[in-house]
């Protein structure tokens, strides 16, 4: 990105439209197809290999979930089975199907919500307005807990509806809520790197510093306190609190921890202050997994900067030493060339002031000049100090003097 | 100051618009949804009774029993007949979970039930969900040319304005995601799966896509289905090229919305290319 605009002044000036903007005049593909081509490859070639990883990174977590859950779930299943066997036993009079068709109706009611362990009777509706305010919460915010779902069809459409709807509404409202955290977190931070001016430390270190102190802070605002509050109120250990809150916050939302889900005397304001934890807590790690994106690609970056630095090296160095070779050419032919127009000015004043008629200009191939204008001026310099070069970007020369149409008039100093 | 105060108003609208469409939400759902559940509540309470009646067992054991079912059944343990159901934690399933970890979506029809389990899954999605986000959001760069530039391009050379040109090249594209990715496969779900229908499909593909993943339907835990590892598969690819279609229909109507005035309007972000390292001006608009 940063190359095209140090070729071309002039683009500098329009970067402040996106890139990709529209423009009122026909999009026209100027002709640069070949490096089109080189970066489009190069683009695959990156989209691929981060595509190639992202699919060995789950073939890895599949290894490992599979090593650490298969056992557990083998002793799960074998303590179930027993507990079937053995209830069959004590109660002789119950056959097997008669149990399967209780155990599939049970299942399928809990999955609808309702528990039949317990009595029925006292249980609070799973669909009462506070419920149904928390389900919606889940199904705007992706999340998805799932503990609550719709059963029928017309519940069903309309949540489809309702999110089509809700989803961009939630995310226009995140990013409004995300962007005020961060002017909040940045005016403490700017505050923060003033009191470290006194000390004396570098920029980098500064924002490495702040950038910590986001982390933590926010972990522990968001984070350690209500996994510690879960903790307390809903009864799981620290391992499943923490669980919990990392699963919602990343809108994964498993549903087997659900704060507020369970047969527990829940105070009136908990679930509200449930959803505005998780408000708040959704644009603080939007801001964490943006943090993280960006250092994976700047290590990425560096990789690339690395490897792509060696090869701008050799290219820097082959470029030097042609670029050397041209100029010492160069040098010397100019040198003959100036001196050739010297004699050539000296004989026509001496044939002026002798009243000679003036001889035939003696004319050499014109002289081409380079675009670089450093040569020019270390070239004028060269001439023992003639012309004094007084602009230091080329063009006229302030004392009438073009270089770039050879005029070196050295009349006055033979004087 | 004032762009600040204008700022603040707009949020304190939002969150008010917001708190509004979820109690309209919850009015809507509860009424739907209670009935239903208060006939299944009969239902059960009719069943245990019936059951309690005709055997020996007591309500005591019974309760523990459930208990214990339910239990188990949450973890995706079934006690049901047929013992030789393949494992949840097989390869391939892994990968599912793997899947709807990273992605989101997070079913959680099987969750992690040891602690090192969880432990994992807390560290495993801290780095995977932006892993994925990075290259999701790469590929939608990549497409956005051939999909979104080159058309709207083509309709602008045959003569449309630009705003219109917009419009009109994301209706098409929308209609095709809504054909591609959620009618077609709803049709091809409610042919696979034995209990969904069509509307199930549906339901179970925009819950799937959005990355809401409530759970309720997951393709490919039926007992007895063919071929579980390869549908499995091909369901993590679909979900994966579906999510892509998504973003790539989020991105280009944040792009048409910058373009009619809208985004500045409201004072969100505008849609800015992230700083990608190989990003490079595929347009360019100067002489």
């Amino acid at each position: 990105m940063a190359a095209p605009d140090l070729l071309d002044p002039k683009s500098a000036t329009h970067n402040t439209k996106p890139r990709l903007s529209f423009s009122t005049k026909p999009i026209t593909l100027t002709p640069r197809e070949e490096s089109e081509v080189v970066t489009t490859v190069m683009k695959w070639k990156t989209v691929t290999a981060i595509f190639l990883l992202v699919v060995l990174y789950l073939v890895m977590g599949a290894a490992v979930f599979r090593a650490l859950e298969q056992p557990h779930e083998s002793a799960q299943r074998l303590a179930i089975l027993s507990q079937k066997l053995e209830f069959l036993s004590r109660h002789s009079c119950v056959n097997q199907s008669q149990m399967e068709e209780l155990v599939k109706q049970v299942v399928s009611a809990i999955r609808s919500g309702v528990n039949p362990a317990g009595t029925l009777t006292n249980h609070s509706s799973l669909w009462d307005l506070s419920s149904a305010f928390f389900f919606a919460g889940t199904v705007i915010t992706t999340i998805g807990f799932g503990n609550i779902s719709p059963h029928t069809e017309g519940g069903r459409i309309f949540c489809i509806v309702y999110a089509l709807l809700g989803i961009p509404l939630f995310g226009f409202l995140l990013a409004g809520v995300g962007d005020q955290l961060g002017t909040i977190f940045g005016k403490g931070i700017a505050r923060v790197e003033k009191m470290f001016m006194h000390w004396d430390i570098t920029q980098t270190k500064i924002r490495v510093i702040s950038t910590l102190l986001f982390v933590l802070f926010g972990c522990l605002l968001f984070v350690a306190l209500p996994a510690a509050i879960f903790k307390h109120i809903e009864g799981w250990s620290a391992l499943e609190s923490l669980y919990f809150v990392v699963i919602t916050l990343t809108t994964i939302g498993f549903g087997d921890f659900v704060a507020g889900g369970s047969e527990i005397e829940y105070l009136d304001y908990y679930k509200p202050v449930v959803w505005f934890w998780i408000l708040v807590g959704l644009a603080y790690f939007a801001a964490i997994l943006s943090m993280i994106g960006d250092w994976l690609r700047v290590i990425s970056k560096r990789t690339k900067e690395e490897v792509g630095e060696i090869r701008a090296h050799a290219a820097e160095w082959t470029a030097n030493v042609s670029a050397e070779f041209k100029e010492t050419r160069r040098r010397v032919s100019v040198e003959i060339y100036d001196k050739f127009q010297r004699a050539t000015s000296i004989k026509r004043k001496l044939s002026s002031e002798l009243g000679f008629s003036p001889a035939p200009e003696l004319t050499l191939p014109k002289r081409t000049v380079s675009v670089n204008f450093n040569d020019e001026r270390d070239k004028e310099a060269g001439l023992q100090g003639l012309t004094t070069p007084l602009t230091r970007n080329g063009g006229l020369f302030m004392n009438g003097l073009d270089p770039e149409r050879g005029d070196l008039s050295v009349i006055e100093p033979l004087k | 100051m004032h762009s600040a105060g204008r700022s603040w108003l707009l949020l304190t609208g939002f969150i008010l618009f917001y708190i509004i469409y979820l109690l309209f939400g919850a009015l809507v759902f509860s009424s739907v949804e209670r009935p239903q559940e208060d006939q299944l509540r009969t239902e059960m309470k009719a069943l245990k009774e019936e059951f309690l009646n005709q055997s020996c067992v007591n309500a005591a054991s019974l309760e523990h029993f459930l208990v214990k079912v339910l239990t188990a059944n949450k973890y995706g343990v079934s006690v049901l007949k047929n013992t030789s159901m393949p494992s949840n934690w097989d390869l391939a399933s892994s990968m599912f979970f793997a899947n709807t970890l990273v992605t989101t979506v997070g079913y959680g029809h099987t969750t992690p039930l040891s602690d090192t389990g969880k432990a994992f899954s807390i560290i495993y999605a801290l780095i995977g969900v932006p892993f994925t986000m990075l290259v999701l959001t790469a590929c939608v760069q990549r497409l956005m040319y051939p999909l979104v530039l080159a058309p709207v391009g083509l309709l602008q050379r045959s003569g449309m304005e630009p705003r219109p040109a917009t419009v009109v090249h994301f209706m098409l594209l929308l209609i095709l995601v809504v054909l591609c990715f959620f009618l077609a496969p709803a049709a091809v779900f409610s042919t696979l799966e034995v209990s969904w229908s069509l509307l199930d499909g549906l339901y179970f593909c925009f819950i799937s896509l959005c990355t809401i993943g409530l759970g309720d339907f997951v393709p490919g835990t039926q007992p007895g289905q063919k071929y579980r590892p390869l549908y499995q598969v091909s369901v993590m690819i679909y979900l994966f090229v579906g999510l892509m279609m998504m973003y790539l229909l989020l991105r280009t109507f944040h792009k048409m919305a910058d373009l009619h005035g809208l985004t500045t309007f409201l004072q969100l972000p505008r849609c800015e290319d992230d700083l990608d390292e190989d990003r490079e001006p595929i347009v360019e608009d100067h002489h």
